[in-house]
């Protein structure tokens, strides 16, 4: 396969790349150039600010810009925090490459911490990664111990060191600032800016949440150049490559790196062994579980941002979820809902209530007792869910608000049936 | 109940930290590692440890979806029910556990050596269904590769290494 | 001042005023569950969304969150606002319980008004209902989580505004709990404010609960005289009974909470839970008899002694609980009759104290709670706030929570539910403490700018202050002290030495003069000390001057108004004696204390709750205090009556000041020529100047604008050390158990604290004892037995007793005692 390998270009089927291969294979160069050399930190977020790096979290966030909205003049210390929640359900790209190239989200960690001067970083990881965040404790000490991490960084003067902090396992903690209540050791309800955690973050302090495979960009981008990141895309519009993480009724689920851009049946087709045996596509969730239906209508879209944004989706994660013609969407969505409803930190009205609300009728509707008047109800809610305290509860209305949308026959198919067409079962 | 031992070294490892409640999930976790759950004597040692008051230690334990607040057994099997797994018959994982190895669902074989828990995704969907046992995660699960899993850790009593 | 226009109707607001707010003053409530002005705002109920038209932001929004702005133009009815609130209703609704007829909640509960002004009245979701298990929370408060909503004011309240720990939010999702770690009494000492503040029936007042409906309750204005803060309140009763006590909010005072003293110390009205623990009646040598008779026998008593010794053989005794009313006619009578008194203060110690303290008070340094909340350095000298005056402290919490600076300086181990510097200062010592970490903060060009006086208290003032035990360094705080803008310095009146209040007032005087907008705020002791010390002057005699003259015979008769010399005087063989040699002693009260109990004759009082009156608070305002019901021996339980009476059992009692203008046979007197308004202005000629002569009183201050006080040159404080063996044993409050009227309130009697003398640990060690060990002390006249205490944070050389009831502290002879370390013994 001609993919343009980045992140995955130390790939080995079940090892962890060591340092060595990172190094040889051009990792820590960037670090020795431009921390060792001590440019300008300045330079550091012009250059990722050119490079059109955007967020891997979800929501797109230009990655230069929000290390740009850190004060010149805040306070000391700063924080950086690598988000490795990915508690998203059909996400597992970051976990993926934490065991296939640790350095190069740590040498990102630390490149990013320096483009803010930053002095600590934190990686917060969920608690069934625990095997990644063993590898990354165990890759941090190395990297220390080769003068890449801790005090007077390769005797620059920069000091910066990165502790793995473990969740105690919930999605919330995802969320930005519910991740900061975390990593503090509060409740991890999210706290709506501003002020935003660039000013004030964690225990009051600038704080930057980048994703993994965000920062994991970083080293290259500044090794290469921002043009070259901007190449690797396939739309003109897009920057680098993509993790795509790739489930359900497909021959080789997986996670692939491939350019910004690449259409969704070329991913599926050429790069995750096509539809299983038996199946078709029916739709897929493109970018995580928060993320709408995707019918075949759609079936050529450039994965990509703006590309998905015009078709009214998004891009998210980059989870995609494949479903065929035999998968019950109703017990599908009820199944995300009930995902989204025990997550929800209970903060908010619409969240704590309304998705629970919902699950419920959608779990009636699956099981032959929904009212037609259920439809209406859920179609209010999906709207009203967006004046939630956080992004999670308009997140958790966008599988139902397409299911509607798009399978409103499916739906109705399953009240006059007085249950489902494809004997599914939803798990209450 | 903590043994000195235990408790020097988390008193060691909050020392360390930013600020001492940035550790109370290190040292909940810890803590089960020891004693499998946090019993009330355990939460009110550790919130000592950590200048907090237990309420305060609570509102974070009982928050968290693997900090054990009631007895578990020596193994919480945590089976996934997310979109992926649930498509790829997570229903029947559950069964299969509770039927073969007489664990309830959402309890403890009468042994002590098993529990049995729904979570939600683990991010293992590329390997569906999947499940996590004390924080070690196994995937494509059969009936076969589940009895050979908890087959052993039945009979060996102690962990295998994940896949 | 940003503008914007709210349903149609324009206003300007400062900056930073919330959208919410912003309507309120345009008279627009928008329905709001989690947002109170108390606590913030969170965005956590959603129930405030109104529709942005145009403007900066647009679509529905929550007003709580979002600061007006100028040219915002908002709709609280428009349609797609409206159904949004209606939906949060619905789903806030879909596991509300449906009790609202049992709950006592019911009538005065926002989620039921905004529930039916929503318009949601029909169940739709077709689900079960979440359910929850309660706890016990201690007496005063029930639990009842099915009821909740999720609008986290209890915790925000709990945890952030009053700074204890032991309730919170446990658990995630719609599954949220918001109890404690474990059942059990709440440790918060302003627990009681969770039923106010929570807006559904969660938290529920236990003493009134399933008592009575909100709408059959009588209420009215009231005030708070347990302590000298004088915290407003709403007092509400039924059927006879004062059922129950709510917050009244007063941006001056106590803000929208109070104290559990406050809140939950009224049963003493009632007599108890049976009613029998009130004097009703009037009574003649221990009979009941008619209220006219009774006021028949005293006059004519009163008069006879009189004649025969003269006027100056009878001696009227007020106290700090008195109503301005009452005090003001005891002055007036005393006066015109000739009587001995008024006697206010049994201590000539504390009354001094109190005097010079008020003396200093003017309007420039004087401040209320409020404007402690705002101060960014507060010293609290010689004042133990939780026991002494619990809401002070609250207001020093908020004041830290903005990041002051707060220390305290008190030879007691002082506990606040707030971070602060304690340095164990012995009495003695606080002025010497306070003077340096003051002085310290004076830049030499401060001090050249300075008047010859106050250069003067300046110089004198001591350098150097060594605290070694706590390790604080007074020169550090004296540096933050300099950059500080607003400090307040709160001065107890108890344990501090004689000059100390008026000390405190020269430091906050002198940092005044080098400009800094600085306050002064007095601990004292009693509802109305303040009005007392306006009433007394250089003449005026404290109870234990008196008592000479009752053993020698030289006073025949005594008028006890609303006064117990045995609550608060020690030696109580003496007093006994003393009182036994009277020829007549006329009790005036509503409490049932040892004193009326020895009464000749005895006149019921009304309480508060019971009469329309006036009280000064410590900061010297006025406040009033409206009838809340008749009175009487409460009904409740009995009701209704069976047996039909043309008379209210237990309606005897009349206003303290009404008595004793009947039995002083004084006819020239009201109604016909004074109202109270003119009798209080003419006692009190500062009411006049300030044009208070008005009755009832609106609230205002009446101190004068500029003190006569001047710097005094400080003393030089004795050197540490004590050099005989002992211990100087110090008297001490504690909440709950140490005031009148609130220790008379059998519901507060369960949280009396354990009888307990307080230690420092080095001196316990010496003796052999340790913390937790029952110890006998042995006073004047007989041992006391009681739990010790011990703490490193406090003076050395010292015990201190709470005089609270249920202790016989008055076994001493003394108000303090030297106790020899063999004197103090483990048992
Ligand atoms: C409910 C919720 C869960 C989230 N979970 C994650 C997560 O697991 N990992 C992540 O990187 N971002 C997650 N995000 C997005 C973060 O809030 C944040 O935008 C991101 O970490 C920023 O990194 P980026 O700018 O590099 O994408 C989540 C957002 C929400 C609303
Ligand atoms: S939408 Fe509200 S309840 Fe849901 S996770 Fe966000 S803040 Fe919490
Ligand atoms: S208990 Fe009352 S105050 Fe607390 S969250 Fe529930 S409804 Fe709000
Ligand atoms: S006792 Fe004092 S602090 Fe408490 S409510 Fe009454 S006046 Fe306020
Ligand atoms: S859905 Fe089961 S691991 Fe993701
Ligand atoms: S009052 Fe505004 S969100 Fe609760």
């Amino acid at each position: 396969m001609a993919q343009p390998l980045v992140l995955f270009k130390n790939r080995h089927p079940n090892r962890v790349a060591t340092l060595d291969e990172y190094r040889q294979s051009g990792g820590y160069a960037a670090l020795e150039r431009f921390i060792g050399g001590k440019i300008d930190p300045g330079e550091v977020v012009r250059l990722i600010d050119e490079s059109g790096l955007r967020g891997r979290g979800g929501a797109g966030f230009p990655a230069g810009k929000k290390w740009e909205a850190v004060p010149k003049n805040a306070p000391f210390p700063r924080y950086l925090v690598a988000n490795a929640d990915e508690m998203e359900p059909g996400t597992f790209k970051d976990r993926i490459l934490l065991h296939t190239d640790p350095h190069c989200v740590i040498e990102g960690m630390i490149l990013a911490g320096y483009a803010f001067s930053a002095t600590k970083g934190f990686f917060f990881i969920r608690p069934s990664y625990d095997s990644s965040a063993a590898i990354m404790e165990r890759e941090l000490e190395i990297a220390r111990q080769s003068g890449f991490l801790g005090k007077s960084i390769l005797g620059s003067g920069y000091s910066f060191d990165i502790v793995v902090h473990r969740s105690g396992g919930r999605y919330i903690c995802g969320e930005a600032t519910a991740l900061l209540n975390a990593i503090m050791g509060k409740r991890p309800n999210p706290i709506k800016p501003p002020p935003y955690p660039t000013e004030k973050g964690l225990w009051d302090r600038p704080t930057v949440v980048n994703n993994v495979e965000t920062l994991a960009c970083v080293p290259h981008i500044l090794r290469n150049g921002p043009q070259w990141f901007k190449d690797l895309s396939l739309t003109s519009k897009g920057a680098g490559t993509k993790l795509f993480c790739v489930s359900g009724k497909v021959n080789s689920p997986g996670a692939e790196e491939l350019p910004m851009g690449t259409p969704l049946r070329e991913i599926i087709e050429k790069h995750f062994g096509g539809m299983l045996p038996g199946s078709e596509f029916k739709a897929c969730l493109p970018g995580g579980a928060s993320t709408r239906f995707l019918t075949s209508e759609h079936y050529d879209v450039p994965m990509d941002f703006d590309d998905l944004k015009a078709i009214g989706n998004r891009l998210g994660t980059a989870a995609i979820m494949i479903f065929d013609q035999k998968t019950c969407l109703v017990a599908t969505t009820h199944n995300l809902m009930k995902f989204f409803a025990r997550e929800s930190c209970g903060w908010c009205t619409p969240c704590r209530e309304g998705l629970p609300y919902m699950r419920e009728l959608l779990w009636l509707i699956e099981n032959g007792e929904g009212k037609e008047e259920y439809i209406d109800t859920l179609r209010s809610m999906c709207k009203q869910v967006w004046n939630s305290y956080c992004a999670l509860a308009p997140g958790a209305a966008e599988p139902v608000a397409s299911l509607l949308e798009f399978f409103e026959d499916e739906v109705r198919e399953h009240i006059r049936l007085k249950g489902c067409p494809f004997n599914a079962k939803a798990g209450n | 109940m903590l043994s000195e031992e235990l408790k020097q070294e988390l008193r060691k490892m909050i020392a360390d930290a930013e600020s001492s409640r940035e550790k109370a999930v290190d040292v909940m976790l810890d803590i089960q590692e020891h004693h499998l759950w946090m019993s009330d004597e355990a939460m009110e040692e550790a919130a000592e440890l950590l200048g907090m008051s237990p309420l305060e230690l609570d509102e974070l334990a009982t928050f968290y979806d693997f900090i054990y607040r009631s007895p578990v057994g020596k193994y919480v099997i945590h089976v996934c029910d997310s979109a992926m797994c649930w498509l790829e018959g997570h229903q029947r994982v559950m069964d299969h556990i509770s039927t073969s190895f007489n664990v309830p669902i959402g309890g403890t074989s009468p042994d002590g050596l098993f529990t049995l828990l729904p979570v939600c995704c683990i991010g293992y969907c590329d390997r569906a269904p999947a499940m996590v046992i004390n924080r070690r995660v196994y995937g494509k699960l059969t009936p076969e590769k589940i009895d050979r899993i908890l087959g052993r850790l039945a009979r060996d009593n102690e962990f295998h290494p994940p896949e | 001042m940003p503008r914007l226009v709210i349903d149609d109707l324009e206003i300007e607001v400062p900056k930073g005023t919330k959208v919410i707010d912003a309507a309120e003053r345009l008279g627009i409530m928008i329905p709001r569950f989690c947002y109170h002005e108390a606590l913030g705002a969170v965005g956590a109920c959603r129930m405030c969304a109104v529709k942005f038209i145009e403007g900066p932001l647009k679509g529905v929004q929550m007003s709580c969150m979002i600061d007006a702005q100028d040219g915002m133009v908002v709709s609280t009815t428009d349609q797609e606002a409206v159904d949004f609130r209606k939906r949060v209703i619905e789903w806030l609704m879909i596991n509300h319980p449906h009790d609202c007829p049992v709950c006592d909640e019911g009538g005065q509960c926002l989620l039921q008004d905004e529930t039916v002004s929503s318009g949601h009245g029909r169940r739709r979701y077709p689900g079960r209902k979440r359910t929850y298990r309660n706890q016990y929370l201690g007496p005063f408060i029930a639990h009842e989580m099915n009821r909740c909503i999720h609008c986290y004011r209890c915790s925000r309240y709990y945890q952030e505004f009053s700074g204890y720990r032991d309730l919170g939010p446990l658990q995630i999702g719609n599954r949220v709990y918001f109890g404690r770690f474990k059942e059990g009494r709440l440790e918060s000492p302003f627990s009681g404010n969770l039923v106010d503040i929570c807006p559904t029936g969660v938290y529920t007042d236990i003493p009134a609960r399933f008592k009575v409906r909100r709408w059959d309750l009588q209420r009215a204005p009231s005030v708070c005289i347990n302590c000298p803060l004088g915290c407003n309140t709403i007092g509400n009763s039924h059927y006879r009974a004062v059922m129950r006590v709510e917050a009244r909010m007063n941006p001056y005072v106590n803000g929208y909470f109070l104290c559990d003293e406050g809140r939950f110390g009224f049963s003493y009205t009632n007599g108890g839970a049976d009613h029998a623990q009130r004097p009703w009646n009037s009574r003649i040598s221990g009979a009941d008899v008619t209220v006219e008779a009774a006021l028949a026998e005293s006059a004519s008593k009163i008069a006879e002694i009189s004649a025969i010794y003269g006027p100056g053989a009878v001696v009227a005794l007020g106290s700090t609980r008195n109503s301005l009313e009452t005090q003001s006619m005891l002055s007036r009578l005393c006066r015109r009759k000739g009587w001995q008194g008024p006697v206010w203060f049994n201590d000539p110690a504390i009354y001094r104290k109190v005097r010079s303290g008020v003396e200093r008070l003017d309007s420039g340094i004087a401040v209320s709670m409020r404007e402690i909340e705002f101060a960014d350095f507060v010293i609290v000298a010689g004042a133990d706030l939780l026991n002494e005056a619990p809401m002070a402290a609250m207001a020093i919490r908020q004041a830290s929570r903005k990041n002051a600076t707060i220390i305290v300086v008190d030879p007691r181990p002082i506990s606040l539910p707030f971070e602060f510097r304690h340095i164990p200062a012995a009495p003695a010592q606080i002025e010497r403490c306070l003077g340096s970490l003051v002085k310290g903060s004076i830049s030499k060009d401060e001090l050249k700018g300075f008047d010859s006086s106050a250069k003067g208290f300046c110089k004198a003032l001591p350098a150097k202050f060594e605290e070694k035990e706590s390790g604080i360094s007074i020169s550090e705080l004296s540096g933050q002290l300099m950059s500080a803008k607003r400090p307040v310095i709160v001065c107890g009146t108890g344990i501090v030495c004689e000059s100390t209040p008026a000390f405190a007032a020269d430091c906050a005087q002198l940092l005044r003069e080098s400009g800094k907008k600085a306050g002064l705020f007095y601990i004292l002791p009693g509802a109305s000390s303040f009005s007392s010390a306006l009433l007394s002057g250089p003449e005026t005699k404290t109870f234990s001057e008196i008592l000479p003259q009752i053993e020698e015979g030289l006073i025949k008769a005594l008028i006890a108004t609303e006064s117990d010399p045995f609550w608060d005087f020690p030696d109580r063989e003496r007093l006994d004696r003393a009182l036994s040699m009277l020829d007549l002693l006329v009790v005036i009260d509503y409490l049932p204390t040892e004193t009326v109990k020895r009464a000749t004759v005895f006149h019921p009082s009304s309480t508060v709750f019971e009469m329309n009156s006036t009280f000064v608070n410590q900061e010297g305002r006025v406040q009033h205090a409206e009838r809340v019901h008749v009175g009487g021996v409460p009904i409740w339980g009995a009701h209704p009556p069976r047996i039909i009476r043309n008379f209210v059992p237990g309606g005897d009692h009349q206003p303290a000041w009404e008595l004793l203008w009947k039995i002083s046979a004084e006819t020239s007197m009201l109604e016909s020529v004074l109202t109270l308004g003119e009798l209080i202005a003419a006692e009190i000629p500062v009411f006049e100047a300030v044009g208070h002569s008005k009755y009832p009183i609106t609230e205002g201050r009446i101190i004068p604008e500029n003190s006569e006080g001047s710097f005094v040159k400080p003393k030089a404080s004795p050197a540490k050390g004590q050099t005989a063996k002992g211990f100087n044993l110090l008297l001490t409050d504690t909440i709950f158990a140490s005031r009148e009227p609130s220790a008379y309130a059998d519901t507060l009697a369960s949280v009396f604290p354990e009888a307990t003398l307080f230690m420092h640990s080095g001196d316990a060690n010496g003796a052999g004892l340790s913390e937790g060990d029952m110890v006998s002390v042995e006073l004047e006249l007989g041992a006391i037995q009681l739990k010790l205490s011990v703490s490193q944070r406090m003076a050395r050389g010292f015990l201190f007793l709470p005089r609270q009831r249920g202790i016989h502290w008055q076994k001493m002879k003394e108000f303090s005692a030297w106790i020899a370390p063999e004197r103090i013994r483990k048992i």
